[in-house]
């Protein structure tokens, strides 16, 4: 009986730890590390003695992008000397960078900030795109304290404005040092070519969806006469940007970044503070949309099986005429827009142009970026932290080490022409020397000591932001953090529904009709209790905003 | 054991219980040569088994897995509330009953043909392209099968356009994908299966089919009467031991070959993968940990129940 006992305890042990062991990749160096996390985390004060002190220490800056090897890694490195020796002077530290890959680099980036094992410092993050409220209430992030501010980083204090500060705040605490001083706009749309669209009949370019539908015909019926491998090889990742792209462009819908990734709730351009979820309400253009998008299934813009195509390399093949469309932001399209020697497209086409789509055109529903789409958080297991706020202060003020870090040394990866435009040097090889590409710097960057990029067309680009400047509005929901934690189990359970339902709605890749899909899409967000959310949501932000 | 015990009521006068230290000292060689084996376990399995408290807390970096807020069951709310629990169990059961039925059926098979290859030339040559599939990784299985199924450039469609038949959209028919998720399993796995029993096969004394030979013993009698009866208790424990994780299903198969093709969940689903799509963007550990601990007690019940039937039938071939 005994030994049956025993066998039978050996057995629970034996499954149960299998458990524990599958987790345990994930767990095991959160759950660890967590203890020393909490004791350095939990004063402020502690390494302020590090800040006066005559060693020079190394500060960790994390950004997105993957380690430079060879060649470009000498010119990072031949960069970093540079800096180096400034740093030195000026705050007696260095600086080194935590390359995050872009290969799942979301998990990546929290379970990194997880640790909080000191690895990293300095950490580039962003409240829409990067998870930087639920790493600033998971305690990741140190609370920045004003007079932390004012000592160890204040040309960004000063700079900052007051009404900024607030929307870096959580729960009183700032958090995050917003890259607010930087124009830049990142809505989405579609990157077309403008010279083609013009061959389609649409003298003007493309100004609606319908204007896109009469675009792909065109595309798709001369696939071969314009070589194109595909009309757009579409990796089905963009199925968010276009939902919620078409609800702007026929809706004055505006949404709250950061609760999922599908911005599933907002206000209007006019009542933002009554909230609602678009893809509940707007049933009728919801089923426009699933219409159209089986459309240009059937017309063949994207393969047959782009729901498991993977990877691709659309946006290389736009630059060099292979591909007719490219959707993300106006940001990209600024680059390709541009004459730059990546864009083959207009060395071997004189006609070539490109245009871009915007979502919210017709409607004339733009937003501007919020400023928390690029900041900087200090690490709370960081040793050095005040050290740490000087590195960037002078990163972000310091016209030096500014233009070091954002486009490497002058003569070998920028110079300036008689216009005052940033160009690229004689001998320049993009591969290697285009340091901007590799320190990723999107966190702190600042318009007064930006140099305009003269290969950039900005006859094109400064059109389009004065059309933006006419119409946009501010961000609204600057101010207000969600705390979602009660309802996190169900916001993953819609974001599943979400992804599933306009994954085959967008790519038209649905059997049945539009009706059908988009009322099963609603009856399972209904399931899953999104009014629950939205009313949660509408309680939190009356806190903020009533 | 029982001769052990006979000689030692016989042998000695003084009847006197073996302290603890004496017994580890008696049995020091057997315990040496076991120490790989217990550390694993022990640094594994056992160390790390207090981390499943996770499942029952809102995990917040700062706090730890201790310190962070206990919630008790809400975490496990999530599967139920889902709606999705009976389809994912389902799911995983049956593909899991399906690779296991399927996958030691074909594992006996070959060993038997590999057994009954005289050339040895042609069984090393063919153990080994058997074999060869289990080490490709899951991510390359999933482009192969790609790259031969997809609509527009596959090989498979290549053929059938050239052939002037109708091309084949498997990655929209969620149907197919039940058969070719156990073909591809049975084509990566069979051959490292089937070497257990290929090893048992080599364990059967000969004299017991040299018997039979004499006695006129055809070669399926051979295998019908002796090679199969012999391979019974390892196919028995070989079961046990698969049914134990017949919940946690295969992902890196189901992810990487079926990908996320929501056409294709109905019946491709299962739970890791199911909760991977929840959970992976927001980094929640405590559920995906509920969900596992889930997992494993549901594995310990069905280890427990087949157990205790196999153990009703032939108390000999029971775990324990």
């Amino acid at each position: 009986m005994k030994k049956k006992l025993l066998a039978a305890l050996l057995t629970v042990t034996m499954v149960a730890g299998m458990t524990a062991c599958g987790g345990g990749n994930a767990e095991n160096p959160a759950g660890g590390s967590a203890d020393s996390g909490s004791s350095t985390a939990g004063g402020t004060a502690e390494g302020n003695s590090s800040a006066s002190s005559d060693e020079i220490v190394t500060i960790t800056y994390l950004t997105t992008n993957d380690k430079p090897d060879g060649e470009k890694e000498q010119r990072y490195l031949e960069m970093m000397e540079q800096l180096n020796a400034i740093l030195e002077e000026k705050a007696n530290a260095h600086l080194d960078i935590y390359f995050l890959s872009w290969t799942d680099y979301l998990s990546n980036y929290n379970l990194l900030l997880a640790s909080m094992d000191g690895t990293v410092d300095l950490v580039g993050t962003a409240t829409d795109w990067l998870d930087a409220w639920p790493n600033a209430k998971n305690g990741a992030f140190l609370e920045l304290s004003e007079d932390m501010l004012k000592t160890y980083a204040p040309k960004t204090w000063e700079s900052v404005p007051a009404e900024d500060w607030e929307m870096c705040k959580y729960n009183g605490e700032i958090y995050l040092m917003p890259e607010d001083n930087y124009a830049q706009w990142t809505n989405h749309g579609f990157i077309y070519r403008l010279d083609w669209a013009k061959d389609a009949g649409l003298a003007d370019g493309v100004h609606s969806w319908e204007d896109l539908t009469t675009y792909f015909q065109y595309c798709s019926d001369h696939k071969d006469e314009l070589g194109l491998q595909y009309v757009w090889d579409s990796d089905a990742t963009q199925y968010g940007q276009m939902g919620g792209g078409w609800i702007t462009s026929h809706s004055d819908y505006i949404s709250i970044d950061g609760i999922n990734s599908g911005a599933m709730w907002g206000g209007t351009k006019d009542d933002p503070y009554t909230l609602y979820c678009p893809y509940m309400t707007d049933t009728a253009s919801l089923v426009e949309y699933a219409n159209m998008m089986k459309q240009w299934n059937d017309m063949g813009v994207w393969s047959s099986d782009v729901l498991n195509r993977g990877t691709n390399t659309n946006r290389d093949d736009f630059r060099v005429g292979l591909v007719a469309a490219e959707q993300h932001h106006t940001q990209t399209w600024t680059d390709l827009v541009s004459h730059t020697e990546a864009n083959k497209i207009y060395d071997t086409d004189p006609d070539a142009e490109v245009g871009f789509f915007y979502f919210g055109e017709e409607s004339k529903n733009v937003v501007a970026l919020n400023i928390t789409h690029g900041a900087m958080a200090v690490s709370a297991g960081s040793k050095n932290p005040e050290k740490a706020l000087m590195v960037y202060d002078l990163i972000r003020n310091d016209p030096d080490c500014y233009k070091l870090f954002n486009y490497g040394i002058q003569g070998v990866s920028w110079d300036v022409n008689e216009e005052g435009l940033r160009i690229t040097p004689e001998g320049y090889n993009s591969d290697t020397d285009n340091i901007n590409g590799v320190t990723n710097y999107w966190w702190g960057r600042n318009d007064d000591l930006e140099i305009k990029d003269a290969r950039l067309n900005w006859d094109a680009i400064d059109k389009l932001y004065a059309e933006y400047d006419a119409i946009k509005i501010p961000y609204q929901y600057g101010k207000f953090v969600p705390n979602v934690d009660e309802l996190r189990s169900t916001i993953d359970q819609i974001n599943e529904i979400y992804e599933n339902y306009m994954k085959q709605i967008s790519y038209g890749q649905f059997s049945g009709s539009a009706e059908d899909i988009v009322a099963e899409f609603q009856a399972a967000l209904s399931a899953a209790g999104v009014d629950k959310v939205t009313e949660e949501l509408q309680r939190q932000l009356d806190e903020v905003y009533k | 054991m029982a001769r052990k015990k006979q000689k030692a009521n016989t042998a000695t006068v003084q009847v006197r219980k073996l302290t603890l230290r004496e017994k580890i000292w008696r049995h020091r060689v057997l315990i040496l040569m076991c120490m790989p084996a217990i550390v694993f376990f022990l640094a594994f399995s056992y160390a790390p088994l207090p981390g499943i408290w996770v499942a029952f807390v809102r995990y917040n970096y700062r706090d730890g897995i201790f310190g962070s807020k206990f919630i008790g069951l809400d975490n496990f709310e999530f599967l139920a509330t889902s709606g999705k629990l009976f389809q994912l169990t389902r799911n995983t059961i049956l593909y899991n009953l399906a690779f296991i039925l399927l996958g030691n059926a074909l594992a006996v098979f070959v060993a038997i043909l590999l057994n009954e290859m005289r050339s040895r030339w042609f069984k090393k040559v063919s153990q080994t392209i058997m074999f060869l599939p289990y080490f490709i990784s899951q991510v390359l299985v999933g482009v192969l099968v790609f790259n031969l199924l997809n609509y527009d450039t596959g090989f498979v469609n290549g053929i059938l356009g050239k052939l002037g038949l109708e091309l084949w959209k498997p990655y929209s028919d969620p149907n197919v994908w039940t058969v070719l998720l156990v073909l591809i399993y049975l084509w990566q796995q069979t051959g490292y299966n089937s070497v257990v029993y290929f090893a048992a096969i080599m364990g059967i004394d000969s004299e017991t089919i040299e018997a039979a030979r004499v006695d006129g013993a055809n070669g399926f009698q051979k295998i019908r009467y002796i090679i199969l009866p012999s391979l019974k208790p390892t196919i028995v424990i070989l079961l046990l031991f698969a049914l134990g994780g017949i919940v946690k299903g295969n992902f890196g198969l189901f992810y990487n070959v079926v990908g996320s093709n929501p056409l294709l969940y109905g019946t491709t689903d299962i739970i890791e993968t199911y909760v991977y799509r929840c959970t992976v963007t927001d980094f929640n550990f405590s559920t995906a940990s509920a969900v596992g601990l889930y997992q494993s007690i549901f594995g310990f019940v069905v280890v427990m129940v087949v157990n205790t039937i196999v153990k009703k039938i032939d108390p000999d071939y029971s775990l324990f």
